[in-house]
Formats: structure tokens, C-alpha cells, sequence
């Protein structure tokens, strides 16, 4: 006899998201719905109308984690619709933005999957903010990489967060030869901090693999099982490290494969919750008797590639690109710790390339003639892909496929096999950040808007 | 208090001739740059470098003495130095930021380090403000108007512009020379500059102007800890030329005559506009 139970809310992400997982008598997921609960931001619907310079900026505005990817992404698929081809130079100085992003995005992650691990070869949880080593000098540095992602950011991007320079045909400005060299020297000492902080990451992770038992944070110890946070679906990925448009000689991405699904066709109908743990942390375990109503309550649009879920991420680049090949929540939380050197080593790349006397702006800026352009940028989380129709400057048509929305699905599907109580553990290898995942588009088989009430 | 807050004030001139040769008066801006670019103490400053047009500047970030000496001497119009605040510790890298401008854009920079909305890491990359005297300031095309219509000099031929002993007066590189009435410049002013209260920078590290000492000499106040330290240094290190504020003519008593005149005349402009319309007026910024 299977038992429903509800964690809501879940923590240490962005956004705000619940569980609802079904299972069975020795507390093993056999169904788990992992859904958005955050409030439709109706970016796509405030877009239309405005003009292609103004929905990027409106876009990046979406969540204020990886709005470098939103602006990116908005950017290129407005320049992919008007066709658009920007110079050399504001493509490297944009690469340097997404690195720093990618640098500072990582490092944020590793103090919200901390919590979780253990050190190493002991069976204490490490609390990030604990003034005890080695745990106070590992948190120094992911500040300091945290920093060193924000300032090379500010320099490139004219701010971290929400980056102003990004423009319509390549970049406002160019950087002085001074703000080069700094990047070069702030990337330099990432670099040596990212390996040690990668090595160091990794062992945790692995650790963590290793051991019989977990628990969540300060909960009690479950039994692992073998597969933990193991699924069959693909992967999806463009590029190892920046973006695919509809303007590149080998797109790598393809609308036609794209298809929606309704959350009502997708997640489990009401149920009754029948489980509860007063122990789970931060009692966040709904009382059994309550109801929950995943179909109904999820805030997101169930995004298919090829007719199934599929995983983006740090695992998907490294699987489609370089052959990794290891599964699991933890598979996913190395992979990402390995994308660590390759930020710093492609920022190097680009700003040894950059000249700075170069043109960032494009010589002629078409105003589009209502075609579809796609951008799929890879966000720290995943691929992030903006689609756009631009017709006389102005956004006619403009739709958000963020990094979360393709994961909740899959997510789900991982959840199957592992004990309840470490749910979360999954949740997070994903670094969800869901506030951007909330889109509402919701069409039937034939491509019809079905659910227009709740877009608006 | 109408010449703010200073910890000393004296009579200062470049040592450098070169700075000399094409300063306003005393080369002190150009000078203390300078010293703080040469000693590390700024990475680099926002100047009024030239502009598209003769006597038009244009705010530049300046990181080498040679671009330091290209914004030497006024342009009596405006130079929007404060539009680079940001982009300084953005594109062009800096971490140490100097940067000059008049008694209002020291307040909007004072106001953009305390309220640093739209500034992140901003503020504390300011590392020194150097402000300028000013009674009022000319748009362009009314600068235009004074050179051309009234002291009928064309802008090109003009080398230097100077207000002093109530004339304008306008130099050309012949060696002719034009002087008009300052009375003939004020329907020019901008209407902004008279609700302003502040003639000497108040809100500066350091503020200096011509008014008070001899000719190719600086009036100089020195008014914060920062201001204080650079400057010390600057003239033990032998870039400035001193005297004693008290021994030179006609001294701090002008300048005290000055300032209060600008305040008690833009006060009247502040009541007036008080009355005005539907009874909103301007606000007074020091209440």
C-alpha cells in the first residue's frame, strides 16, 4: 500500500518548488512529482509589443541568478530573428560574461549542496558557515571565486547582475586595455583557487557516494540505495560551454523537436497526503490529512524533446561533448564541479584574444521582418532557450525555455528508487532555479493555446 | 560657513611648467592629478577632456599625464563628468577613481557614494574628488553666443577664456583680446545654477579656484582626511608651489564676498520659486 507525502517547502534553491512523491511501506519513492510552485512571472506576454532591444533587458530580469543567460539568450534569439551578425569582438567579450556568470553561479551552488555533504572520511554534515577549518577556508574561497565571477562580470558586462552592455548587434562598449589585464590576472587567480576548490568538491561528492547511509541536512541517517538518483532519459546540450543560434552554419538545436505538454496531462491528480516525519528539518513535511493537487498546482509547462523529458546541465554538456559518463545525483554535482577550469580557461582564452580597439557593434542592425529566431544559451543550469519573432524592431512573439523547466520533468523520473527522506539531495544536484522555469504556454496537439486564462 | 567645511586653505601653484603654460590659473587640478596618478594614489581620473567642438568638452577617463594635460584650462560650459562614474569602474577597469567637477557634481557624487542606488561598487572605488569653484555655468550655445556675438571672436580662434574682475574675457591665439561685461553674460547662465548654494565645492576632498590670490595662482582648501593626505604629500614631494593664504591679496575675504553673494542671490531664487506655481518649491539640499 503505497502512502503519498508532500515536502513543501523545499530549500537551499531558488524558487519555490514542492514534492509530492508516492511511496511505498520501506519509504521508497515509486512516483515523485516535483513541481513548481512560484507564480507565473508573465515575462513572454509583457515582451510582445515592445521593442527587441527592450524584451532581453525585460528577460534577464526573470531571476537574479543567471540573468546573464537571459540576456545572452533574449539577445541572440532577437538577433537570430532579424539576422543579425555581430562582430568578433562582442562575441568574446559576451563568452567572458557567460564564464563569469557560469564561476560565480558554481560557487553559489556549492554553499547550498554543502549543507547536505559530509567531511570527507567523518560523519559530520559541513555547515558552510562555520567558523572551524577546513570549512571556513573552503568558504573563503568560494567567496572569493564568487568575487572574482562578479567583478570579471561588472568589467565585461558593465554589472553583474542584470548586465547592462549586451546589446542588440554586439555590446555598447569595448574594455579598456586595463580592464583586459585585470580580467586576465582575476581569472588567473580563479583559476588556481577553482582547481584546488574542484579537487577538494569532488572528494566530498564522492564521499558522499560512497557512504551506506544519509541524511538531509541535520535529519536522521536512511539507507541509501545503489542508483541513487539514477534515470533513463537523454541528454540535451548545444555547445560545452556558450550558445547555438539559428544563425550558426551547424545549429544545434531544433524547434521542430521541441513540444509541450500540459502540467495537468503530466503530474498525479489530487491526493491525499497519508505520510508525515515531524523530524524532517524545518518540519517541512505537509500533515498527513491535508491534500495536495500537483496537476493543478504546478506552474510550469512540461517541456519534450523527441517526445520525452530530457536532462540539461553541466552533465549533459560534459555526456554530449566529452564523453562523461557518470550517473546519479552525485554524477551530475562532479560534472559541475568540472566546469569550474574550463570557465577560467575559456574567459583567459577570450581576453587574450579580445582586441580592444575592435568594433562591438554590429555596422547594421536589421529591424526583422517577423521570422523565427532561437537562441539556446548554456546557462550555468542548462540550456536556455529564448525563441523570438521580430518585425519592424518591435517583439511579436517571444517564449522562454529555461534550463528547470526541461529538468522538472526528468528530475521526477530520478526521483524513483530513492528513499523519501533524500529526495531532496536529487533536487538539488539539479541546482534548480525555478522562479525562471515558471512559464505557462500551454497548447494542445494541435498547437492550439488551450489555457490562455492562466498565461494571463 | 559659506565656504564649507576645510581643514586649511592656501595659495598654491604647479611646479611644473608645462602644466603651467595652459592651466586656468594655478594648474592645481592638473597638478594634484598628477601627483596621484604618478603615485598610485588614483588608477585613473574623469576630466574634461576635449571635445568634438572648440571649447565643447567632453568627460574622458584620463590614465596618463598626456591625457591629463589635454584637459587643462576651463571651458565655461558644461562637461557631464559624473556620466562616467560608473563606466570608470566598469569598461575601463579602474579601481582607484579620481574625479573633478563643480560644487553640483560633487554633491551628486557625495549622493551617488551614500545612496548608491545604481552603483554597486561604486562608492568605495572613489578615491579622490577634486572640486572647482563656480558661480554659474553657460550651455554651449549660449558660450557660443558670448564669444561670437558679443566679444565677435569665432570659438576656433580662441585659446583661452577667463571671468575675473567682473569682465569675460576672451584671448585668441593673435593676441587679441575681447572683454565684455559680465553683466552681459548672465541672460546665458543656465537657470539651474541659481538655486545653487554651494560657490566653492564644499562637498570636495579638495577645492581650489582663482578667486582670492594674484594671477597664475590657485586658491586651495583642503577640507577631508583624504583631501588632506594627498595634498600634504603633493606639496612635501615638491609638486606645488605654497604661500601663506594670509600674506597674498586679495585673499579669503573675496572669496567669503563671493560665495555669500552667489547664496544670498540664489536664496531669492529659492524663495521666489517657493512661491511659485503651486506652492512646491525646490527643495533647499542642506535642510
Amino acid at each position: 500500500m503505497s502512502k503519498v507525502v508532500e515536502i513543501s517547502p523545499t530549500t537551499r534553491h531558488e524558487g519555490h518548488t514542492k514534492l509530492v512523491l508516492k511511496v511505498n511501506d520501506e519509504g521508497i519513492i515509486e512516483r515523485g512529482d516535483w513541481l513548481s510552485i512560484t507564480p507565473v512571472r508573465g515575462i513572454e506576454k509583457l515582451a510582445v509589443g515592445k521593442t527587441m532591444h527592450q524584451a532581453p533587458k525585460i528577460s534577464s530580469r526573470v531571476c537574479g541568478i543567471c540573468p546573464v543567460a537571459h540576456t545572452l539568450a533574449g539577445i541572440e534569439a532577437m538577433e537570430g530573428s532579424i539576422g543579425c551578425e555581430i562582430p568578433d569582438d562582442a562575441y568574446l567579450l559576451r563568452i567572458i560574461l557567460q564564464c563569469a556568470n557560469k564561476l560565480h553561479s558554481i560557487a553559489l551552488h556549492n554553499i547550498l549542496s554543502l549543507p547536505d555533504m559530509y567531511l570527507p572520511g567523518t560523519d559530520i554534515h559541513i555547515n558552510p558557515f562555520s567558523k572551524e577549518e577546513p570549512v571556513r577556508s573552503v568558504a573563503l574561497r568560494i567567496q572569493r571565486l564568487r568575487e572574482i565571477g562578479q567583478t570579471i562580470g561588472e568589467i565585461a558586462g558593465g554589472e553583474p547582475i542584470h548586465p547592462s552592455n549586451p546589446r542588440i548587434g554586439g555590446m555598447y562598449k569595448n574594455i579598456s586595455p586595463r580592464a583586459k589585464s585585470k580580467i586576465y590576472d582575476l581569472a588567473k587567480e580563479g583559476s588556481e583557487l577553482a582547481r584546488a576548490h574542484m579537487d577538494f568538491m569532488i572528494s566530498v561528492f564522492k564521499d558522499w557516494d560512497n557512504r551506506s547511509t544519509a541524511s538531509v541536512a541535520s535529519s536522521y541517517e536512511v539507507e541509501k540505495n545503489d542508483k541513487f538518483g539514477f534515470h533513463d532519459q537523454g541528454y540535451m546540450a548545444v555547445d560545452p560551454l556558450y550558445a547555438s543560434t539559428n544563425l550558426d552554419a551547424d545549429p544545434k538545436w531544433f524547434p521542430e523537436r521541441w513540444t509541450e505538454v500540459r502540467p495537468w496531462d503530466w503530474y498525479m491528480g489530487q491526493q491525499d497526503i497519508t505520510l508525515d516525519d515531524p523530524n524532517y528539518p524545518n518540519k517541512a513535511t505537509t500533515p498527513a490529512g491535508a491534500k495536495a493537487w500537483p496537476q493543478m498546482e504546478a506552474c510550469t509547462a512540461v517541456p519534450l524533446y523527441d517526445g520525452a523529458p530530457v536532462e540539461v546541465g553541466p552533465r549533459a554538456r560534459l555526456a554530449i561533448f566529452r564523453n562523461y559518463d557518470r550517473k546519479g545525483a552525485m554524477g551530475l554535482q562532479i560534472a559541475r564541479q568540472m566546469e569550474y577550469p574550463d570557465c577560467l580557461y575559456a574567459m583567459m582564452d577570450a581576453v587574450d584574444a579580445l582586441n580592444t580597439s575592435g568594433p562591438v557593434v554590429a555596422d547594421e542592425i536589421p529591424q526583422g521582418d517577423g521570422s523565427l529566431g532561437w537562441a539556446a544559451n548554456e546557462a550555468p543550469r542548462g540550456t536556455d532557450v529564448h525563441l523570438a519573432k521580430v518585425k519592424d524592431g518591435r517583439v511579436q512573439w517571444y517564449s522562454l525555455l529555461v534550463p528547470t523547466t526541461w529538468n522538472f520533468p526528468t528530475v521526477s523520473r530520478a526521483l524513483e528508487g530513492a528513499p523519501w527522506q533524500l529526495a531532496e539531495v536529487i533536487v538539488r544536484a539539479y541546482d534548480p532555479c525555478v522562479s525562471c522555469a515558471t512559464h505557462m504556454m500551454v497548447v494542445d496537439e494541435e498547437k492550439k493555446v488551450v489555457a490562455q486564462k492562466l498565461v494571463q | 560657513m559659506v565656504l564649507g567645511n576645510y581643514k586649511t586653505a592656501v595659495c598654491a601653484r604647479a611646479a611644473d611648467a608645462d602644466i603651467l603654460k595652459c592651466s586656468q590659473d594655478g594648474g592645481v587640478v592638473t597638478e594634484l592629478f598628477t601627483y596621484a596618478l604618478e603615485n598610485g594614489v588614483i588608477d585613473g581620473a574623469i576630466v574634461a577632456g576635449p571635445g568634438d567642438a572648440p571649447f565643447k568638452p567632453e568627460p574622458i577617463v584620463a590614465t596618463t599625464k598626456a591625457e591629463l594635460l589635454a584637459a587643462r584650462g576651463t571651458r565655461y560650459t558644461i562637461s557631464p563628468n559624473m556620466s562616467l562614474i560608473k563606466e570608470a569602474t566598469r569598461s575601463y577597469g579602474l579601481d582607484k577613481v579620481g574625479i573633478v567637477g563643480t560644487p553640483c557634481q560633487m554633491q551628486a557624487l557625495r549622493k551617488a557614494q551614500l545612496y548608491p542606488i545604481g552603483m554597486r561598487k561604486v562608492p568605495d572605488k572613489i578615491a579622490l574628488a577634486i572640486g572647482i569653484f563656480c558661480m554659474e555655468n553657460f550651455p554651449y550655445q549660449g558660450l557660443e553666443a558670448i564669444v561670437e556675438d558679443h566679444c565677435n571672436t569665432k570659438m576656433e580662434s580662441a585659446v583661452k577664456m577667463d571671468i575675473g574682475k567682473g569682465k569675460f574675457t576672451v584671448y585668441t591665439e593673435r593676441g587679441a583680446v575681447t572683454q565684455i561685461p559680465l553683466g552681459a553674460t548672465h541672460k546665458y547662465e543656465q537657470p539651474g545654477c541659481h538655486v545653487c548654494l554651494d560657490y566653492v565645492a564644499n562637498m570636495a576632498d579638495v577645492s581650489t579656484g582663482s578667486v582670492g590670490t594674484p594671477d597664475g595662482w590657485s586658491t586651495v582648501f583642503v577640507r577631508t582626511k583624504k583631501g588632506e593626505d594627498v595634498w600634504s604629500k603633493a606639496v612635501a614631494a615638491g609638486y606645488f608651489e605654497t604661500k601663506d593664504i594670509a600674506s597674498v591679496k586679495p585673499g579669503l575675504d573675496l572669496v567669503t564676498k563671493l560665495a555669500t553673494g552667489k547664496i544670498d542671490r540664489n536664496k531669492k531664487t529659492l524663495e521666489e520659486r517657493a512661491k511659485m506655481g503651486v506652492g512646491k518649491g525646490l527643495r533647499n539640499p542642506y535642510i
